[in-house]
């Protein structure tokens, strides 16, 4: 403890942190789980109902004002605008996380309000992705000046999604390991996140110059990736250039086709599992580690940093064996497909466990920092008090728009949300696979037995905050 | 038949679990909201601008007077977060905090200057 202390301490992005939610919400929400869990079985459906989207077309004018080319080059243009005001208020502005435009912009604003808008109104980050918007231009240009097409190379169709559960991870580890001066949620500096801001645009548009731009957003690109995963769960969605509602949760039954998607859905839900636990279920365990590295001569930054790696690795492979170990036990059930149908089969039933989730761990800090970024942060994005664009320079967080109760209900009820349909779609998925119900009911035991241990580690994580 | 009879007994089974449980953990809860440092005035001590001791937990209720005294053997800044209250304290001096606990949640006070952590402030509901 005292030497983890000896290093610099960051300011918390947010002064106001959750309380641990009380034992007896706790007792009567891992309650509802069960039973909810065990009803879900013996009354359910034994046709599937997901595998068809049911899509029916909005009005096509709407539609096509909505997809059109002047909206796209809109949002294109917005989008390619922000990442240039997110990058020059990091390089240029002060070094104060919650001061500086980035950091809210970046890890609140983008990466916690995309999965929102996914969910909520379909895949929204596609028109606004800045790289995407970037490549299409000069794909354009190219065009139109050679008079052909740019030639890609093949995507290796074994990768698959690899790439951006990897860079998933990557982009947490940034966020919350190498900026991480003694456990505060985003520790990063502002300037580093710039550089890899800019390292990462590097790195796109190489990817997209070698694949072609759209073949890189649906595998490899992280956020096109992750917002689209989510997307899925929701009931508008574009189909054959023309927008339209489905029947929600049928398009996730679809997602997971593409090799490493399992990872990506996995590495979400640990990254956020982690985020949640390095400040209470795993604060022991990291300290422990931490003095033991101490101990044998490693820098106290060093070890710290060794140590959170290993425990968010750790809580990847938690994850994943607990899904594996799913998957294995269906494997079991006469009739069951070959184990990599299965694997692949149930991925997308973790979508809403990964959804719900990020609004249990982050809906608060969501709450408080988006106040921020539509006052101060937009009027001063720099940080240094030399600009007031909107008159909202001086403003602050109003910390009492939630009280500890509906934070408490909101978490609570996200975990219990995500827990019937992530349920709900495996069960759907199992009376496809199995033509016999029976089995199919059968098979559930085991992912019921999977979704409980998330949904109960889930609100464990809460119990235990900053404890 | 002996299916249905089954998930009955199974069924049955999850809802006694789910009932102990719930009485369980709902009778641990009882107490903890008593014993407060409300209204009663602490001192955090400083002495090379390091909190004696570790650093400080205390606990209200919403509602309740918040009352401490930091004595510091340094001057800097103590910033109580989420409530931004600020105030200076000069080296061998001593400042009091005094404001009613409005806003639920976990909060830190720190030497402003030097980025140490000396209080953390846990208002419950």
């Amino acid at each position: 403890m005292s030497l983890l202390h000896a290093l610099p301490l960051a300011h918390a992005l947010v002064a106001r942190k959750d309380l641990p939610i009380p034992a007896w919400l706790f007792a009567w929400a891992a309650s509802i789980v069960l039973i909810v869990s065990f009803f879900a079985l013996s009354a359910a459906w034994r046709e599937p109902r997901f595998e068809e989207e049911h899509w029916r077309p909005i009005r096509a004018r709407l539609s096509r004002d909505l997809l059109g080319m002047p909206a796209q080059l809109l949002c294109g243009a917005i989008g390619v605008f922000l990442l240039g005001v997110a990058v020059y208020a990091g390089i240029h502005g002060t070094e104060a996380p919650d001061r500086n435009f980035t950091i809210t912009f970046l890890f609140v604003t983008t990466w916690l309000g995309f999965p929102l808008f996914s969910v909520l109104l379909g895949n929204v980050f596609k028109p606004f992705n800045p790289w995407r918007a970037i490549g299409r231009t000069v794909g354009g240009g190219f065009r139109v000046l050679a008079g052909q097409r740019s030639a890609h190379l093949p995507y290796p169709e074994r990768l698959g999604r690899w790439p951006a559960a990897i860079g998933l991870l990557a982009f947490v580890w940034l966020e919350i390991v190498y900026g991480a001066n003694g456990g505060v949620s985003v520790g990063l500096e502002p300037h580093a996140a710039a550089v890899a801001a800019l390292l990462y645009t590097l790195y796109t548009l190489a990817m997209m110059v070698l694949f072609g731009v759209e073949e890189w957003c649906e595998r490899g690109e992280i956020f096109s990736v992750y917002f689209g995963m989510l997307s899925r769960l929701g009931c508008f969605g574009v189909s054959e250039g023309r927008l339209g509602r489905r029947r929600p949760l049928s398009a996730a039954t679809k997602w997971a086709t593409v090799p490493g998607s399992a990872a990506v859905v996995i590495a979400s839900i640990s990254a956020t599992s982690f985020d949640g636990a390095q400040d209470g279920a795993f604060k022991n365990g990291i300290e422990h580690t931490f003095h033991w590295f101490v101990d044998r001569g490693v820098g106290l930054a060093g070890a710290l940093h060794i140590t959170d790696t290993i425990f968010m690795a750790l809580t990847f492979l938690g994850v994943a064996a607990v899904y594996l170990i799913g998957v294995r036990g269906m494997s079991t059930v006469q009739g069951a497909p070959p184990a990599k149908k299965l694997r692949s089969g149930f991925a997308h039933t973790l979508i809403p466990i990964a959804f719900a989730y990020l609004v249990a761990h982050y809906f608060s800090l969501f709450v408080y920092q988006e106040q921020a970024q539509f006052t101060y942060l937009l009027s001063d994005p720099l940080g240094t008090a030399t600009t007031n664009l909107f008159g909202t320079a001086s403003a602050g967080i109003d910390f009492k728009v939630i009280s500890a109760n509906a934070i408490w209900y909101v978490q609570v009820g996200a975990l219990v949300v995500g827990h019937v349909l992530g349920l709900t779609l495996a069960h759907d998925r199992a009376t496809a696979y199995w033509g016999d119900y029976r089995q199919a009911a059968r098979s559930q035991y085991w992912m019921l037995a999977v979704m409980v241990a998330f949904t109960c580690f889930g609100l464990y994580l809460l119990s235990v905050a900053n404890a | 038949m002996s299916s249905n009879k089954a998930r009955a007994v199974v069924g049955a089974l999850v809802v006694v679990v789910a009932v102990v449980l719930l009485v369980v953990l709902k009778g641990n809860n009882n107490g903890d909201a008593a014993n407060t440092d409300g209204g009663k005035l602490q001192t955090i001590v400083v002495r090379n601008a390091k909190p004696v001791g570790g650093i400080r937990q205390l606990t209200y209720n919403k509602g309740e007077q918040i009352l401490f005294k930091v004595e510091s053997d340094v001057a800097d800044e103590v910033h109580m977060h989420g409530y931004d209250i600020m105030k200076d304290v000069k080296a061998g001096g001593s400042v009091t905090f005094d404001f009613p606990a409005t806003i639920e949640g976990v909060f830190e006070a720190e030497l402003e200057g030097r980025k140490e952590q000396i209080l953390e402030m846990t208002v419950n509901p």
